[in-house]
C-alpha cells in the first residue's frame, strides 16, 4: 500500500512517484495531479493524440493503488450505458413468479382498495438496488475506498451526455428517479476526462474541471520518457531519434508523430540492433512513425537532410 | 491578497480570458493551498484553474508574467517605507536579477576614496537603466562628508530626498487621479500619460532646481543636483511602471472594444483593408457565440430497428404483453445550406464576410455548399475544404470576380449544376444586389428553386431605398423568395445567420 499522504505532499514528490512508475511528466502535469487531489476536482486533459493523456489516468491509479474505472465515450452514449440500467430480465422473471403467487397475496383482501394497498407493498421492490445494474459512473461512486474514474474522449460523446456528467463532476452524485440521489462513498473518485479537441467542450463542463493541456514534450523531456520506457536503447541513438522526431513535428504533416510513436520507433530500432540513425534505416522504418502514405511520401525527400542534421547537432 | 487576485482576474478578462465567478472562487481556494511564495508553482496552479482553452493559456502566460512582476515591485516599494534606503537598494537589486545584487553588495563594502570614484564612473554608465542602484552610493557619499548637501527647495525634490516611498506612492496615485490615467485607451498614450503625471507631480520645478544647482559653484549644491537628477530618473521609471499597470488594468481592451463596436455596425463595403483582421476576429467571436447558443440543437431522428431491451422494460408495466414498441433511432443527416454569392466588384466585400461567417460556424452549421458568380457560376465548396478560410476567400474573389454581373446566367448555371440536389431540407441563401445590367432575369428558375427548397433567402447589401431603382430587379426576384433582407453590416449578418441556425435546428 503506497503512502498517499507522502506522495501528495508536494509537486516534486508526485513527480518523483510518477517517475518510479515510468511516467515522466512536466511540472505542469504534476501540479495538476496535486491540485486535483487536494481540491477534489476533476481534471479535463486536452492535447494532441498520443501525448499520454489516458496514460496519466492509468498511472495515477497505479500510483495510489486504486482501481481504474474507464468509460469510453462515443456518439450515442447515454445514461443507460454510462450510469445505470434496470435489470429488466430479472424484473420480468420476478413479475412472472409474482403472478403465480398473486392470489396468495391478495387472499382475504376485501374490495379493490385493500388489494391495491397490498400490492403497493410489493411495487417498489422492482425498482430497488437489487434490480439496478450499475454502469461505470455509478460504479465509480460506489467504490468504497475511492477509485480513479477515466472518462475517455469526452469530445466524442453528444452534447446531451456532457450535461449528464455535470452532476457527477461537481457534486459526486447521480440522481436516479426511482431511487433517489446516490452520493459518492467516503472517498470520492479522482476523475480524469480526456479530449482530443474534435469539438469544443461546453463551458459548463470546463468550469467544473481543472484544465490541463499537454503539448508535445521538448527534446529533453522526450529523451527522458524514451529512457524510462525503452531503457535499453543506446544514449546516442536515443538523442538522434528524438531529435529526428522533433524535426518531423516542424513539418507540415497530416498527422505528426506523437510520443507513443516515438516509443514504438525506439522499440523497433532496438529490435533492429541499430546504434545510430542512417537514411536507409529511417526509410525502412518510417511507417512506424508516420501513419499516412501521403506523409511518408512527403518526408521521403527530406530524410537524408534531417538525418545528417540531427547527427551533426551538438550533443 | 484577495485583492491582488481580483486585480489579476480583471487583467485576464481584459486579455480575453473568460473567467467566471465560480472559477474565481476556485482560484481563491487554489491560492489558499498554494500560496504566493513559489511563483512558478503558483503560475502552474492558476493555469489549471483559470484559462480553459489553448488560446487562453497563451494569453494567461503573458498576463501572469507581466502582472506579477509589477505586483512584486509595487508591494516591495510600499513595504519598505520604514527600512533604510540601503535596504531598498538591495531589494531593487534582487529584482534586477542577481547582477544588481552583487553590485549593491560591492558598493557597501567599498570604503576608500579611489574605489568609490571608480564605482561612480561605472555606475554612471549604467545609471540610465538602473537608477535604483545608485541609491546606496548616495549613502556612501553622505558617509564621506557629513552634511555636504544643501536642502532641496522644490516640493518634489524634498519628497525625493526624504526617501519616503509611501509618500511618493501616494503622490503618484494623486497625480494619476488628477490626469485621469484610468481613461487611457491605447498603448501609444502611455508616454503621454507618464509625462502628464510627472508634470502634475511638479516636474518643471524640479527641473528648474536641478539646472540651477548644476550651475552652482558650491560642491554640496552640485552634489544635490546630481542626486536629484538620479532620483528623477528613478521616479520616471516608477511612473512609467504605474501607467503601464493602469493601462493593463483599465485600458488595453476598452480601446479595442470601442473599435469593435464601431465595426459591427459600419457598412461592410466601407471597411478599410487594415481592419480586415479585426473584423475576422469579430466574425469569429460572433460565430462562436452563435455556435454555443445553438450547440444544443434538437436532433432529428429516423426510426430504426426495434430496441428490444427498452421495449421489454417499458412493457413490464403492462404485464409483459408487448404493445408499446420502442425503436432504435437513426440520426438524420443535417440539413444543407447552399450559399450563392455574387462576387462582382460592388458586392465582393459582403460576400467575403458572409462566407467567413458561414464557415466559421462549421461546428454547428449544417453542411454548407458555396457558389460564386459574377457572370458564370461555379462551385467553390472544394476550395474551402482544401484551403484555410482566408486563402479560400481570397482565391474565390480573385478567380470569379471578373466580368459583369449576369443573374440570369448564374441561375441557369445553378439549375444545370445542382438543382437536383436541392430538396426540402435545403436552405438557399443568395447574396447579391440584384443589379442585372438589364440582362435576362430568368426568374422562373428561381421559382423552381423556391418550390423545391425549404427556404430561399435573399440578402441584399443595398439599403432598401435603392432597391428596384435603376437596373435593380429585386422586385422580380423577391417574389420568389421566402425572405428578403437588407444585409450590410456584421450585425445584420449575425441576425440572419442566427435565424438560419434556429430554423435549421428546428
Amino acid at each position: 500500500m503506497p503512502d498517499i499522504a507522502q506522495i501528495t505532499q508536494s509537486v516534486a514528490s508526485i513527480k518523483a512517484a510518477f517517475e518510479e512508475h515510468r511516467y515522466i511528466c512536466s511540472d505542469q502535469i504534476a501540479t495538476a495531479v496535486y491540485l486535483a487531489f487536494h481540491l477534489r476536482k476533476p481534471i479535463l486533459i486536452e492535447g494532441p493524440p498520443g501525448v499520454g493523456k489516458t496514460e496519466l489516468a492509468k498511472t495515477t491509479s497505479e500510483l495510489f493503488a486504486l482501481p481504474l474505472i474507464r468509460l469510453q465515450c462515443y456518439e450515442g452514449l447515454d445514461e443507460a450505458k454510462a450510469i445505470y440500467e434496470w435489470k429488466y430480465g430479472k424484473q420480468l422473471l420476478y413479475t412472472q413468479v409474482l403472478k403465480e403467487t398473486l392470489e396468495e397475496v391478495l387472499q382475504g383482501a376485501k374490495g379493490f382498495k385493500e388489494s391495491v394497498t397490498r400490492l403497493h407493498e410489493f411495487g417498489d421492490i422492482f425498482f430497488s438496488e437489487e434490480f439496478l445494474e450499475p454502469r461505470p459512473l455509478l460504479k465509480a461512486l460506489k467504490e468504497e475506498n475511492g477509485c480513479v474514474l477515466l472518462i475517455d474522449e469526452v469530445d466524442k460523446s453528444d452534447h446531451e451526455f456532457e450535461s449528464l456528467l455535470l452532476e457527477i463532476l461537481s457534486d459526486f452524485q447521480v440522481s436516479i428517479p426511482e431511487i433517489g440521489t446516490v452520493k459518492a462513498s467516503r472517498e470520492p473518485p479522482m476523475v480524469f476526462l480526456t479530449s482530443n479537441n474534435t469539438r469544443e467542450i461546453s463551458d459548463a463542463l470546463k468550469r467544473r474541471c481543472l484544465h490541463l493541456y499537454i503539448p508535445f514534450p521538448d527534446l529533453d523531456l522526450e529523451q527522458k520518457i524514451i529512457h524510462a520506457r525503452v531503457p535499453k536503447i543506446p544514449p546516442e541513438l536515443r538523442r538522434q531519434m528524438v531529435a529526428f522526431i522533433q524535426e518531423l513535428r516542424e513539418l507540415d504533416l497530416k498527422k505528426v508523430p506523437a510520443i507513443s510513436e516515438t516509443i514504438d520507433w525506439a522499440r523497433t530500432l532496438l529490435l533492429l540492433h541499430a546504434d545510430s540513425l542512417d537514411p536507409d534505416l529511417v526509410r525502412g522504418t518510417l511507417n512506424v512513425i508516420l501513419k499516412f502514405q501521403e506523409d511518408i511520401v512527403n518526408v521521403q525527400g527530406e530524410i537524408s537532410a534531417i538525418t545528417s542534421k540531427v547527427k551533426t547537432a551538438k550533443r | 491578497m484577495e485583492r491582488t487576485l481580483a486585480n489579476f482576474i480583471q487583467v485576464l478578462r481584459n486579455a480575453e480570458v473568460r473567467v467566471s465567478p465560480a472559477e474565481t472562487l476556485d482560484a481563491m481556494t487554489t491560492l489558499e493551498l498554494v500560496g504566493y511564495a513559489d511563483r512558478k508553482f503558483l503560475k502552474h496552479s492558476l493555469a489549471l484553474v483559470l484559462p480553459k482553452t489553448v488560446d487562453e493559456k497563451v494569453a494567461y502566460d503573458a498576463a501572469f508574467d507581466q502582472f506579477f512582476r509589477f505586483e512584486e515591485v509595487n508591494n516591495k516599494a510600499l513595504q519598505n517605507d520604514s527600512s533604510s534606503s540601503n535596504d531598498d537598494g538591495d531589494q531593487e537589486g534582487e529584482e534586477q536579477q542577481g547582477e544588481g545584487n552583487g553590485e549593491g553588495g560591492g558598493g557597501s563594502a567599498a570604503e576608500t576614496n579611489p574605489a568609490n570614484g571608480k564605482r561612480k564612473s561605472k555606475s554612471k554608465q549604467k545609471g540610465k537603466q538602473k537608477p535604483n542602484n545608485l541609491q546606496d552610493e548616495e549613502e556612501e557619499e553622505a558617509d564621506l562628508g557629513p552634511g555636504p548637501m544643501t536642502e532641496s527647495t522644490s516640493e518634489l525634490g524634498k519628497l525625493l530626498m526624504a526617501n519616503s516611498r509611501v509618500e511618493l506612492a501616494v503622490r503618484m496615485a494623486q497625480a494619476g487621479e488628477a490626469v485621469n490615467v484610468k481613461d487611457i485607451q491605447i498603448f501609444t498614450q502611455k508616454g503621454l500619460y507618464a509625462r502628464r503625471m510627472m508634470d502634475a507631480m511638479g516636474l518643471s520645478e524640479l527641473n528648474a532646481e536641478i539646472s540651477d544647482l548644476g550651475e552652482s559653484r558650491q560642491v554640496p549644491a552640485r552634489r544635490l543636483g546630481q542626486e536629484l537628477k538620479r532620483r528623477r530618473e528613478w521616479l520616471r521609471e516608477e511612473v512609467r511602471d504605474y501607467v503601464e499597470r493602469q493601462f493593463l488594468l483599465h485600458a488595453d481592451v476598452s480601446g479595442k472594444r470601442l473599435r469593435e463596436e464601431l465595426l459591427r455596425t459600419v457598412k461592410l463595403s466601407n471597411v478599410e483593408h487594415r481592419s480586415f483582421r479585426l473584423i475576422q476576429e469579430i466574425v469569429y467571436k460572433m460565430a462562436k457565440r452563435l455556435a454555443t447558443m445553438h450547440a444544443r440543437r434538437k436532433k432529428v431522428f429516423k426510426r430504426g430497428a426495434l430496441n428490444v431491451p427498452r421495449t421489454l422494460r417499458h412493457n413490464m408495466q403492462y404485464d409483459g404483453s408487448i404493445f408499446d414498441l420502442h425503436w432504435k433511432s437513426v440520426k438524420i443527416d443535417r440539413p444543407k445550406v447552399f450559399a450563392v454569392c455574387d462576387v462582382s466588384g460592388s458586392v465582393a466585400n459582403y460576400a467575403r464576410f458572409m462566407l467567413m461567417f458561414l464557415y466559421s460556424l462549421e461546428e454547428v452549421m449544417p453542411k454548407v455548399r458555396s457558389f460564386a458568380f459574377s457572370s458564370d457560376l461555379a462551385e467553390v465548396t472544394e476550395l474551402f475544404e482544401r484551403n484555410d478560410l482566408e486563402d479560400a476567400i481570397n482565391k474565390t474573389l480573385h478567380e470569379y470576380s471578373g466580368g459583369s454581373t449576369d443573374y440570369g446566367q448564374a441561375l441557369l448555371d445553378f439549375k444545370r449544376m445542382c438543382l437536383d440536389d436541392v430538396d426540402n431540407r435545403t436552405t438557399i441563401i443568395i447574396l447579391g444586389d440584384a443589379r442585372n445590367n438589364y440582362g435576362e432575369n430568368r426568374q422562373l428558375i428561381l421559382k423552381e428553386m423556391y418550390d423545391r427548397a425549404k427556404r430561399v433567402i435573399w440578402l441584399n447589401p443595398e439599403s432598401k431605398n435603392a432597391w428596384n431603382a435603376g437596373d435593380s430587379v429585386m422586385r422580380v426576384y423577391g417574389a420568389y423568395c421566402h425572405q428578403v433582407e437588407e444585409c450590410n453590416s456584421l450585425m445584420h449578418l449575425e441576425r440572419v445567420v442566427g435565424n438560419l441556425l434556429k430554423q435549421a435546428s428546428g
